[in-house]
């Protein structure tokens, strides 16, 4: 009896009129025309190039965050899918199907942990993907609108994880989302607690907020509606965009760095194809680990009368959450955010430098990754106070005090330019004098021509601040600590706010400037108020009652 | 003479046409085609503006706002969380009377918790605090607590209706934010 041979039977199957008629293509013998054929062949694949350069498949360069991304929102599809077999969006039985999920249903438990951990992975991929794409200028001509495409496809993917946790019905759910289109319904002109909302008629049953929710309280409609969006629309619009982004990355080609002398092609079946299924694959081995050590969280079911004490955000939403302590809704729920998408998207049309295409360029590009990773760290130190050190009541805890510890009511606080303050006259004095500091932190860095010495200018502005500090504290005004706070966050503003752009940008034409100071001085300004609530209690720089203008 | 035809043709001498005035004006190419796509780009319009009045329903079936709080000699002096887990509302008892506030906080809507020891409410989101009076005296809310309209119904019942809301000072403290009742 002939031994079985594995050769003969492999090409007897490949050979076959079967095999033959589902994948295209003649005998393989392993031709660079083969492999090109086998990316121009195949649907799934032809959207990669034959060829990439070698760049392309170093971990060190590319981090694979965008592929990651894409398989775990394809894992995502893939639970959400099963997830959507036992789950009924309705008041009534949401919750009792997620607990069904959890309790009854063969693998509903492992299935909804890896949903709900694919969706955090995934946050995290992205960020980290528009990290890498940051830092290697990755998004300068000619992919500036590619860059923009990725920036609403995070933006989608937070959107995404909105909308997916009032799905089980909890009390995370319904308080988050309570915030979440109270924060809409506090949005200027459409929304019914916005300013100028009221004057153009907004009311609580006509404005945006009514529309998020079908009703003007968070109930039945707004769970439809969130329903529809997470499970439909939304990956709907995520699936066209990426369908763009890829294009894109595909038509533009992989990097525009400068070629070196030995550079040479790489096919990329195998090699790229190869890596992007090492990826996919520990990608969904480390989630599938997750989901068996550790289960989503589920809170007691939804009472839409009482909320929990702390109630706070999922984490990628805690810095949000923690920046509305400090500024009014509108500001930080819809301006602020807001802000931040279009500048993220202005930054390829405003950087004018043509250095560090393709390469980590630290010295290169001193402003622009200072600020970026400035705008990144800040978003997970907010994180990271919201998360870590705020208990019960949203008060100030430290990592080493109890929650059980009652903590001392917190001091009542104030306004600087508002009926109460130093400047009762906010319209009179208020305006013109914020309105003249900020021009005047705005235009300073360009008018001042000689570029400054970077240290000096810094040790002249502590040691003022430090003067200052010890002259608050001598004269009582103030303690020690809100002398550090002072000192630490002016200095901080002066050199990102002002050193900084004084040294590196005063060259930009006026219009890119002036776009990057508003970037720059707004993202001050979240560093001032905090300070200015933190260490002194002020509640608003300046309000206007009237219009509902606080500041 | 005749009219300048829009397209005349080359080479050719205008003809004098048999009834210039009865004959209604052509309309050119470019003007038709302006007036197709205008028509298209108005149709995309229309429907993008249907489309979003689609999203406000025309009928909410939501609970009522009106409740009956109970006896009004049933609770004592300070603030009564007895219906806010039902209705979402404090129901506070002065020396004088009743009034009775909306426990949404008017920051971003969640319901604070009421401290008797500090003498105040304050919410679990981010941290507004206010006094008794539903003033704010700290965190991040922009204005006091909302008061619902309670009356004293002549069976003794408070009637809470929380679709009439007041909070300015000076209009919250008088009826119908305010119900007199004299202690027995």
């Amino acid at each position: 009896m002939p031994a079985l041979d594995l050769e003969t039977i492999k090409k007897e199957i490949i050979d076959s009129q079967l095999w033959r008629s589902v994948f295209r293509g003649g005998v393989w013998k392993d031709t660079p025309r083969d492999r090109a054929g086998h990316i121009i062949g195949n649907v799934w694949l032809h959207l990669h190039p034959v060829k990439v350069r070698p760049r392309a498949l170093e971990w060190a360069y590319t981090w694979g965050m965008g592929g990651i991304s894409f398989a775990l929102y394809l894992l995502l599809t893939l639970t959400g899918v099963a997830l959507m077999f036992y789950y009924r969006p309705t008041i009534g039985l949401a919750y009792r199907d997620i607990k069904d999920l959890e309790f009854a249903v063969t693998l509903g438990m492992f299935l909804r942990n890896a949903h709900r951990w694919a969706a955090q992975a995934m946050v995290v991929a992205v960020i980290a993907h528009m990290v890498r794409v940051f830092l290697t200028g990755a998004y300068k001509k000619p992919r500036e609108f590619n860059w923009g495409i990725g920036v609403l496809l995070l933006t989608l993917t937070l959107f995404l994880s909105f909308t997916g946790y009032l799905l089980p019905w909890d009390q995370l759910a319904i308080w988050a989302v309570t915030v979440g289109t109270n924060m809409a319904g506090a949005t200027p002109i459409l929304g019914n607690e916005g300013p100028l909302g009221s004057l153009v008629g907004m009311r609580i049953n006509n404005d945006v907020r009514f529309t998020l929710l079908g009703g003007t309280m968070v109930g039945e409609n707004t769970l439809l509606r969130f329903y529809v969006m997470h499970c439909v629309a939304v990956p709907l619009v995520v699936g066209i965009l990426l369908i763009l982004h890829f294009w894109r990355i595909r038509k533009d080609s992989f990097s525009a760095a400068p070629y070196s002398a030995a550079e040479e092609k790489i096919d990329v079946w195998p090699h790229l194809v190869k890596r992007e299924y090492i990826a996919a694959a520990g990608t969904v081995l480390f989630i599938m680990i997750w989901s068996i050590l550790q289960n989503a969280p589920l809170e007691a079911i939804a009472n839409p009368n009482v909320t929990t004490n702390p109630s706070k955000a999922p984490w990628y939403f805690v810095g949000l959450q923690e920046l509305l302590v400090y500024f009014d809704p509108w500001i930080a729920g819809v301006a602020m955010p807001g802000l931040i998408i279009v500048g993220l998207i202005a930054i390829p049309y405003i950087d004018t430098n043509p250095k560090g295409v393709g390469y980590y360029a630290w010295k290169e590009r001193p402003f622009a990754n200072a600020l970026f990773m400035l705008g990144i760290v800040m978003w997970f130190a907010l994180i990271y106070i919201g998360y870590a050190l705020r208990g019960p009541n949203y008060a100030w805890y430290w990592p080493w005090e109890s929650w059980y510890l009652p903590k001392a009511a917190p001091p009542p606080t104030w306004s600087v330019f508002g009926p109460e303050g130093v400047g009762a006259y906010s319209m009179l004095i208020g305006i013109p004098l914020l309105g003249a500091l900020s021009a005047a932190w705005m235009l300073l860095p360009k008018l001042i021509q000689r570029e400054l010495d970077g240290r000096k200018a810094m040790g002249g502005f502590l040691a003022a601040v430090a003067a200052l500090a010890v002259a608050g504290v001598a004269l009582g005004r103030m303690g020690a600590a809100e002398g550090g706070f002072l000192l630490f966050f002016l200095g901080a503003s002066f050199y990102f706010g002002f050193v900084l752009p004084q040294r590196h940008i005063r060259t930009l034409d006026w219009p890119r400037y002036l776009v990057t100071m508003v970037l720059v001085v707004s993202t001050m300004s979240v560093l001032l108020k905090m300070c200015a609530r933190l260490a002194f209690n002020i509640k608003y720089v300046l309000t206007i009652p009237s219009i509902n203008m606080n500041i | 003479m005749s009219e300048i035809t829009p397209n005349p043709a080359p080479n050719q001498a205008p003809v004098p046409s048999p009834k210039p005035a009865a004959k209604p004006a052509e309309m050119s190419r470019g003007d038709f085609l302006w007036a197709g796509w205008g028509m298209l780009a108005a149709f995309f319009a229309a429907s993008a503006a249907a489309g979003a009045r689609f999203m406000f329903p025309n009928v909410i079936y939501e609970p009522s706002q009106k409740f009956n709080a109970g006896q009004a000699s049933s609770y004592d002096l300070g603030v009564s969380t007895k219906w806010l887990n039902e209705q979402r509302v404090w129901i506070v008892r002065t020396p004088s009377g009743f009034y009775a506030m909306w426990a949404r906080c008017t920051h971003l809507g969640c319901t604070p918790n009421w401290w008797g020891d500090q003498n105040r409410f304050k919410c679990p989101c981010h941290g507004s605090n206010y006094t008794l009076d539903g003033d704010v005296i700290a965190g991040p809310a922009p204005m006091p607590l909302w008061r619902a309209k309670v009356e004293l119904a002549p069976t003794g019942d408070l009637i809470v209706d929380k679709a009439v809301l007041e909070n300015k000072p000076g209009k919250r403290e008088d009826a119908p934010y305010f119900a007199s009742y004299a202690a027995a």
